[in-house]
C-alpha cells in the first residue's frame, strides 16, 4: 500500500505534474502514510530520475523545471506533517538568490532545480536580494552553502558586497559562496574572495558536492 | 532492412519574387519570336528538319537553319503541359507540379571526386554514382535525383549503367544529364517500361526525364534533340536547358542573353511539340558571365540579379521550368567563397517559383565531387525552406493564456505549454551541432559523419527481381549494339 503511493509520487515528479504530486501528498497523509518515507522512497527517488534523465539527454528544461516544481508542490504538504525531530535527508542545505537590482532569474533557477535533483535542500529567495535578505535565509535554513547569481557587470559588484556582509555577520567561516552569472568569470570569483565558481548548472552541482566535501 | 524513408520536403510557399513585369516579359517574348522568325536557329538534324518541314516553318536544308513563323510557335507551345508530373519508382514519391512548391535535386554532372580514402582528385565511376544516389535518396531536400557525376569506367553507355545504378540505389525520379542519342534514348525508354511494366504507365508516371542541353548562340545538338524526340514521343519529360554567356555566345546585356537562350529552348520546344503534341518541356535557361581579358566562365559575379528571371520567362510561355542554384566555383569544401556565393540562392529561386530545381552538392563550377558537400548546402536549403515556411498563428501558438499564467517577470520553463513546444522551437542545422563540452563542432566533421552513416545505415528497396533481370538484358544488348 505505502510502496504504491510512493511510487506514485516519484512518477508524479518524473512526468512532471505539479497537481498530481500535491494530491497524492494529501492522499498518502490521510491513508496514515509516514511523510518522511514519502519524501525519501517517493519524491527524491522521482527528481532523482529527473536529474539522471535530464544528464542523459532525454529530458530538456522544461521537463526538469516542472519536476522539480512537482516535488516542491509535494514537499509543500508533506514537510509541515513530519513529527518531532523528523527531518529529511539531504545531501546539504543551499540558499540562492539573484543579488540586489539584478532582475535575472532562470540561471538561478536551473541550478536550485538541479542541485535539488542532486538531493540538496535549496531554499530560493528569489531576485533582487539585497545582503542582508540572503543572511537572514542562511541563519533561517542554517545552510552549508549560498548561490549568487548576477547576469550584468554593473550587479556582479553586489555578489563580493554580500561576502563582505558574510564576514560582517560572522557567518563567513559557516557558509560556502559559490557564484555564477553570464558576465562572471573564475577569475573574477577568486578575486573577490567566493569559494566556488560554475559556468552552467550542471556544473554547479560538481562545485556544490565539493564545497560540502560529499561524494558527487 | 533499412531504416525510415524520410519523406521528401519541398521548399513551399505563398509569395512571390517577380524580378521582369508584365511589359518586360512581353518584350522578352517579342524578341524570341522574332528571333525565331527572322534570324532561326540551327538544327543539324534531319528528323527535326522533316518534322519543321512537315508543319510549315521555312527550313533551309543547307544550313539546316529552321526560321518558325511566330503563330506556329504559340500554338505549338500552348500544347506543353503547364503542370506535368514526375513519377518516382516508387509512387509515395511522385512530383506533381504546382504553384508553390519548388522540387529540389542535386547538382551533375561532375567528372571528378575527392577520394574519400586517399583525399586525392580521381575520375568519378559508376560507385560513386550509386552512392550518391543513395544519399539523395536518404535526404529530405531530395525531391528526384540527378546524375551527379559520371560513370567514367562504364564507356558508351556510361548513361544507361547511371540510370540502372541510380535505379538500384533510390526510389525518387531520376533526371538524367547525360542520355545521348536516339539509340541510348531507346534503350531508356525500354529500361523505363520494364520498370513500370507498360508503355502507358510510363506516361502515366514518367520514371525518368532528361536535360537537353542547347548550344549557344542559336544552335541545337543533333544527338540531344534526336534523343529528346524518342523521349518525347514515349511521353517522358525533357528540360530544354541553354546556357549563354554573357559577352561570347550571347550579347553582353542581360536581355539580350536572356533572349538568345529562350530563343534556342523555345524552339527545341516547338519541334517536340510539333512531333509529339503534349510532351512535357521544362524551360531552363542558366546563363553566366565571361571574363572580360580571358573569356573565362563564370557563374557568380556580385551583380546576378536576373538570375531566376528565366524561371519567369518560362511562366510567360505557360511552360514549367527548372532553376539552377547552387554550383559554386570554389573548388573548396567550405571556403567562404563555397558558402557566400550559393547561399541566396535557394531562397531567391523558390520565391521566383521554379518548379524544380537543381544542384545541391557539387564545387568547382559543377565539376569536383566531395561527398560531404551535398550535406553542407542540404543546410543552406533547409535555411531557405524555412524562412519560407507559414508561420502558424492560432489560439494554441499564440498561447496567451500562458503568458497571463506567467505574468510580467518570471520564467516560461516551467509551464506545460513551453514543455510541449520547447523541444520543435528549435531546429539544429549543421552549423549549430554541439560537442559533448557544449561547444560547436567543426560542420565539415559532421557532414562527412552523416555520409557515413548514411551508407552505412540507409539501404533503399532493391528493384523487384525480374524487373532488374529485364533491364540487366536490355543494358546488355545496349552494350551490343553502342560499342559495335
Amino acid at each position: 500500500m505505502s510502496e504504491e503511493i510512493y511510487n506514485k509520487l516519484a512518477q508524479a515528479v518524473i512526468d512532471g505534474e505539479p497537481e498530481d504530486a500535491e494530491e497524492l501528498a494529501r492522499q498518502a497523509l490521510e491513508q496514515g502514510a509516514d511523510p518522511l518515507a514519502c519524501i525519501n522512497q517517493g519524491l527524491m527517488k522521482g527528481i532523482a530520475k529527473v536529474g539522471e534523465l535530464f544528464s542523459s539527454g532525454e529530458y530538456f528544461l522544461p521537463e526538469l523545471i516542472i519536476g522539480a516544481d512537482a516535488m516542491k508542490a509535494a514537499l509543500d504538504v508533506l514537510e509541515p506533517a513530519l513529527m518531532g525531530d523528523q527531518r529529511r535527508d539531504v545531501v546539504g542545505r543551499v540558499v540562492l538568490g539573484t543579488v540586489e537590482g539584478d532582475l535575472h532569474e532562470i540561471g538561478k533557477t536551473l541550478v536550485g532545480t538541479m542541485l535539488t535533483a542532486n538531493g540538496f535542500q535549496v531554499t530560493d529567495i528569489g531576485v533582487d536580494k539585497k545582503p542582508s535578505e540572503f543572511i537572514a535565509a542562511i541563519q533561517e535554513a542554517d545552510a552549508d552553502i549560498v548561490g549568487a547569481s548576477a547576469l550584468l557587470t554593473t550587479t556582479m559588484l553586489q555578489q563580493e558586497k554580500l561576502i563582505e556582509a558574510l564576514k560582517e555577520a560572522g557567518l563567513r567561516d559557516k557558509v560556502k559562496v559559490m557564484v555564477g552569472g553570464a558576465p562572471v568569470t573564475e577569475g573574477f570569483a577568486k578575486d573577490i574572495g567566493a569559494d566556488g565558481y560554475a559556468e552552467d548548472a550542471i556544473s554547479a552541482v560538481d562545485m556544490a558536492f565539493r564545497l560540502i566535501d560529499a561524494p558527487a | 532492412m533499412s531504416i525510415e524513408h524520410p519523406p521528401i520536403e519541398p521548399i513551399k510557399t505563398a509569395r512571390q519574387l517577380n524580378f521582369l513585369d508584365e511589359k518586360q516579359l512581353d518584350n522578352l517574348q517579342e524578341a524570341t519570336l522574332s528571333i525565331l522568325e527572322n534570324v532561326g536557329v540551327q538544327f543539324p538534324s534531319e528528323k527535326a528538319l522533316a518534322v519543321f518541314a512537315e508543319h510549315g516553318a521555312d527550313v533551309n536544308q543547307e544550313s539546316q537553319i529552321v526560321k518558325i513563323p511566330r503563330e506556329l510557335v504559340l500554338k505549338a507551345v500552348s500544347s506543353v503541359p503547364r503542370y506535368p508530373t514526375l513519377g518516382a519508382r516508387d509512387p509515395g514519391f511522385d512530383l506533381p507540379m504546382q504553384d508553390g512548391v519548388a522540387y529540389f535535386t542535386n547538382d551533375g554532372c561532375g567528372h571528378n571526386v575527392i577520394d574519400s580514402v586517399t583525399g586525392e582528385i580521381r575520375p568519378s565511376t559508376k560507385a560513386d554514382v550509386g552512392m550518391m544516389a543513395r544519399i539523395n535518396d536518404y535526404l529530405s531536400s531530395m525531391a528526384f535525383s540527378w546524375t551527379m557525376v559520371s560513370a567514367q569506367d562504364c564507356g558508351v553507355t556510361s548513361p544507361l549503367h547511371e540510370l540502372v545504378v541510380t535505379w538500384q540505389n533510390n526510389l525518387k525520379h531520376y533526371q538524367s544529364v547525360t542520355l545521348m542519342g536516339e539509340s541510348q534514348c531507346r534503350y531508356a525508354v525500354e529500361m523505363a517500361t520494364a520498370l513500370r511494366g507498360g508503355t502507358e504507365d510510363v506516361r502515366r508516371r514518367p520514371p525518368i526525364s532528361l536535360i537537353v542541353c542547347t548550344i549557344a548562340p542559336l544552335v541545337q545538338d543533333k544527338e540531344a534533340i534526336e534523343g529528346a524526340l524518342v523521349l518525347a514521343e514515349a511521353g517522358i519529360p525533357t528540360v530544354i536547358m541553354s546556357m549563354p554567356t554573357l559577352g561570347t555566345t550571347a550579347p553582353a546585356t542581360y536581355a539580350g542573353a536572356l533572349a538568345v537562350g529562350d530563343a534556342e529552348v523555345i524552339s527545341a520546344t516547338v519541334l517536340l511539340q510539333l512531333a509529339s503534341p503534349g510532351a512535357p518541356v521544362f524551360h531552363s535557361i542558366l546563363h553566366a558571365w565571361a571574363d572580360p581579358r580571358t573569356a573565362a566562365y563564370v557563374g557568380y559575379p556580385l551583380d546576378s540579379r536576373v538570375r531566376y528571371a528565366p524561371v519567369e520567362m518560362a511562366h510567360h510561355w505557360g511552360m514549367p521550368a527548372l532553376g539552377g542554384a547552387f554550383g559554386t566555383e570554389s573548388p573548396e569544401l567550405d571556403s567562404w567563397q563555397s558558402a557566400a556565393e550559393v547561399a541566396m540562392d535557394p531562397l531567391m529561386v523558390a520565391l521566383a517559383g521554379a518548379e524544380i530545381v537543381t544542384g545541391i552538392g557539387l564545387r568547382d563550377t559543377y565539376t569536383l565531387l566531395y561527398p560531404e558537400a551535398i550535406i553542407l548546402d542540404d543546410d543552406l536549403y533547409h535555411q531557405a525552406r524555412y524562412a519560407l515556411m507559414d508561420l502558424e498563428v492560432d489560439p494554441e501558438t499564440l498561447a496567451v493564456e500562458v503568458i497571463e499564467n506567467v505574468g510580467p517577470g518570471g520564467h516560461f520553463l516551467s509551464q506545460k505549454h513551453t514543455r510541449k513546444h520547447m523541444r520543435t522551437a528549435m531546429v539544429r542545422g549543421v552549423t549549430h551541432q554541439l560537442d559533448s563540452m557544449g561547444k560547436y563542432r567543426d560542420p565539415v566533421d559532421y557532414a562527412r559523419e552523416k555520409v557515413t552513416w548514411i551508407l552505412e545505415n540507409h539501404h533503399p528497396e532493391p528493384l523487384p527481381g525480374d524487373v532488374q533481370s529485364e533491364i540487366d538484358r536490355i543494358l546488355n544488348a545496349a552494350e551490343k549494339e553502342l560499342n559495335a
